[in-house]
């Protein structure tokens, strides 16, 4: 009977020894992934800082403007370019005047229609 | 078979007590640390809180600064520095040869000295590599080279905003502008900013705009070199809020250069130098006589004679000989008439008023370069007389610029920050300086002189410029004189509801033959400001509003330009 008992005693001792064993190896793993994780989220985190000085540094106004007077045609935006609704809605009904004569084209219906 | 080793089971062994003793001893042991485990691991394991509060505490960042969008001003990165140790190198010749294959700005014969030095462990390779310089060193696979990661602090923006921002000492420790204040007042505000449970800090968003920085900065340049003027500055204020928009002074410096060579030229003209504003100062005259009642809208001053006081007299600049009434005083500019209206108000209520808006006090913001002002030590009526048109007293320009936002804004004067803040946060501190009814008059008058008085060059078609010019000879050796100026002009738009208020100052412009020989503040300051105003009022939302006048103007413009 004793040696029942002590014999399942052992076969219990090897048993959670080797998952004690194997539950260790694994956090020992799990612990060096996250060491990896921390140290290379840290790298991201840095390049990302780096990135947005760059970005920062490369969208000054600055140089904005220089690339700008070499690329583009515009200007800055001026008074007289902006209106408001109360002019617009005066002039509602001139426009509509004017869609009524002509009778609506649709130019994309038209083009699926060549299509087909 | 159970019983041979022990024969007689039942009879009681010697020590049999102690044995169980020891036994319950090991068996109470083993339960004590069995508890243990299950309390710290299962039952109560450490809080989350705990564990990060404890991570943050070993690096907490400086915090980055960024303008009111969100745009870097300043920031940490890592860079690294190389080194090598000698002793561990197995070629030294083909060691520099790499090197300095991949670096070529290090001097082969040096390091090539510095590596045969005997016992010599540790050789600087090159401080404070870009990233790429560093993976290319490291992919040589030389033995005994190595790097460490150093922080540097950066300004991405460069000169921009310089002034404001600051720049630190190479242990990062804040030395000037923003960097200083976060690390010496602002300390608690940095604190603030530490966010523990990500061990991060949050950046310092400070009030301002860079795309309005770089406007102001572009035209005062421009301006600076046109009139070939020694310097030069701008301030735009959110008259609501306090928020200073913008801040230049010229000639400014390269915050990420190694030696900076600060001189006096480069100092901020802004805030550490003080300056007889000259004109635009009688606005503050003229709002304290409303304020008094000492004068309406009608009220009319002989301007006919020159104002006498003692053995001074005090004489127009652009002399009328005539009676003016009070909106005439202000766009001609009369000295005599403005001095008339202060000593109406009489001294002791004049200086009160000056101390009420802040005018006698140095005015304290974030940036702690900051000046005093230069006031005189006693108060007669001539000292009285001549402040009224911004004589004899200097003051920070910011400082001149707030109280004149002030008086326009309702009468309520909000602290100015370079920290963004809302209204209401603005509201608290604001102090009420002037009567809701003398502010309507004041923003009458701005707009009147910008319409038909000396602002004239600054009034932008649809954004209702107002604006006071003043041009202040400057003291050269103990006297006033008459080639040396500083020109400005303080304004602002819209004037039906004020928002932003501008200041642009110029030091010793020029005249210039398309001027007429003129080098007063309406031929080079006030242009500048409404080059600047073009620019800036569509970028800060401001909705233009055009008049039938303002129509016929631009029709004209647009004619006038077909022609050419």
């Amino acid at each position: 009977m004793l040696k029942i008992v002590n014999g399942v005693l052992v076969l219990m001792v090897l048993v959670s020894g080797s998952i004690l064993y194997a539950m260790e190896h694994k956090t020992r793993g799990l612990e060096r992934e996250i060491r990896t994780t921390t140290a290379e989220i840290d790298a991201l985190e840095e390049d990302i800082k780096l990135l947005n000085a760059e970005w920062s540094s490369l969208t000054r106004p600055e140089r904005i403007q220089l690339l700008a007077t070499r690329h583009l045609q515009m200007a800055p935006a001026e008074a007289r370019q902006f209106t408001s609704l109360e002019e617009l809605s005066a002039r509602i009904a001139e426009v509509r005047g004017k869609m009524q004569e002509k009778p609506p084209t649709d130019a994309i219906g038209e083009l699926m229609k060549k299509m087909q | 078979m159970t019983d041979t080793h022990l024969p007689n089971a039942t009879a009681k062994l010697p020590g049999q007590h102690r044995i169980r003793l020891l036994g319950l001893g090991f068996s109470g042991v083993f339960l004590a640390i069995a508890l243990k485990l299950a309390f710290t691991s299962v039952i109560a394991p450490l809080s989350e809180e705990a564990k990060t509060i404890a991570e943050a505490v070993q690096r907490i960042p400086r915090p980055d600064i960024v303008d009111r969008n969100g745009n870097v001003l300043a920031t940490d990165v890592a860079v690294a520095s190389l080194y090598a140790d000698p002793r561990k190198i197995l070629d030294l010749e083909e060691a520099v040869e790499l090197i300095t294959g991949v670096l070529p700005d290090v001097d082969a014969k040096e390091l090539d000295k510095k590596f045969r030095q005997p016992g010599r462990a540790f050789v600087w390779l090159k401080r404070q590599v870009s990233p790429e310089e560093r993976d290319a060193v490291f992919d040589l696979g030389i033995p005994g080279v190595a790097y460490v990661n150093e922080r540097k602090r950066v300004y991405p923006q460069g000169r921009l905003a310089a002034h404001t921002v600051g720049y630190v000492d190479v242990d990062t420790k804040g030395i000037a502008g923003i960097e200083r204040y976060l690390d010496t007042e602002g300390a608690m505000y940095t604190a603030s900013l530490i966010e523990p449970e990500r061990g991060n800090t949050a950046p310092a968003e400070l009030a301002l705009d860079i795309r309005v920085q770089h406007a102001l900065t572009d035209e005062v340049q421009q301006a600076i070199t046109k009139f070939k003027a020694i310097g030069g500055g701008g301030i735009v204020l959110n008259i609501e809020t306090g928020e200073i928009v913008a801040l230049v002074s010229l000639p400014d410096f390269n915050p990420n250069a190694e030696d900076k060579n600060i001189g006096k030229d480069q100092q901020n003209r802004m805030l550490s130098g003080v300056y007889e504003l000259g004109s635009v100062v009688k606005a503050v005259t003229f709002a304290m006589a409303f304020d008094n009642g000492t004068i309406t809208m009608n009220s009319k001053y002989d301007a006919r004679y020159a104002l006498v006081i003692g053995n001074a007299r005090i004489n127009d600049f652009h002399a009328q000989r005539r009676v003016l009434t009070v909106p005439e005083i202000f766009t001609n500019s009369s000295n005599i008439g403005t001095a008339k209206m202060a000593l109406d108000v009489g001294i002791e209520k004049h200086q009160a008023f000056l101390e009420k808006v802040g005018l006698l006090d140095k005015l304290l913001t974030e940036v702690p370069e900051t000046a005093r002002p230069i006031l005189p030590k006693k108060w007669g009526r001539l000292v009285s007389a001549t402040a009224a048109f911004g004589h004899g007293f200097a003051v920070q320009p910011l400082q001149g610029l707030a109280v004149v936002a002030g008086i326009l804004n309702g009468g309520k004067m909000a602290q100015p920050t370079f920290l963004k803040r809302s209204k209401e946060e603005a509201d608290v501190l604001a102090k009420d300086i002037v009567k809701a009814k003398t502010s309507q008059y004041m923003r009458e008058l701005f707009r009147l002189n910008a319409l038909e008085g000396s602002a004239g060059k600054a009034d932008v078609i649809g954004y209702r410029v107002g604006g006071k010019t003043g041009t202040a000879e400057k003291v050269v050796r103990g006297r006033y004189s008459k080639d040396h100026r500083l020109a400005s002009f303080i304004g602002a738009f819209p004037m039906d509801k004020p928002q932003y208020a501008i200041l642009i100052m110029l030091d010793e412009p020029k005249p210039l033959p398309e001027t007429y020989g003129f080098a007063t503040s309406g031929w080079n300051a006030v242009p500048t400001a409404g080059k600047v105003i073009a620019r800036i009022a569509p970028l800060l939302g401001i909705e233009p509003v055009l008049t039938a006048a303002d129509r016929e103007k631009i029709a004209k413009l647009a004619k006038a330009k077909t022609k050419i």
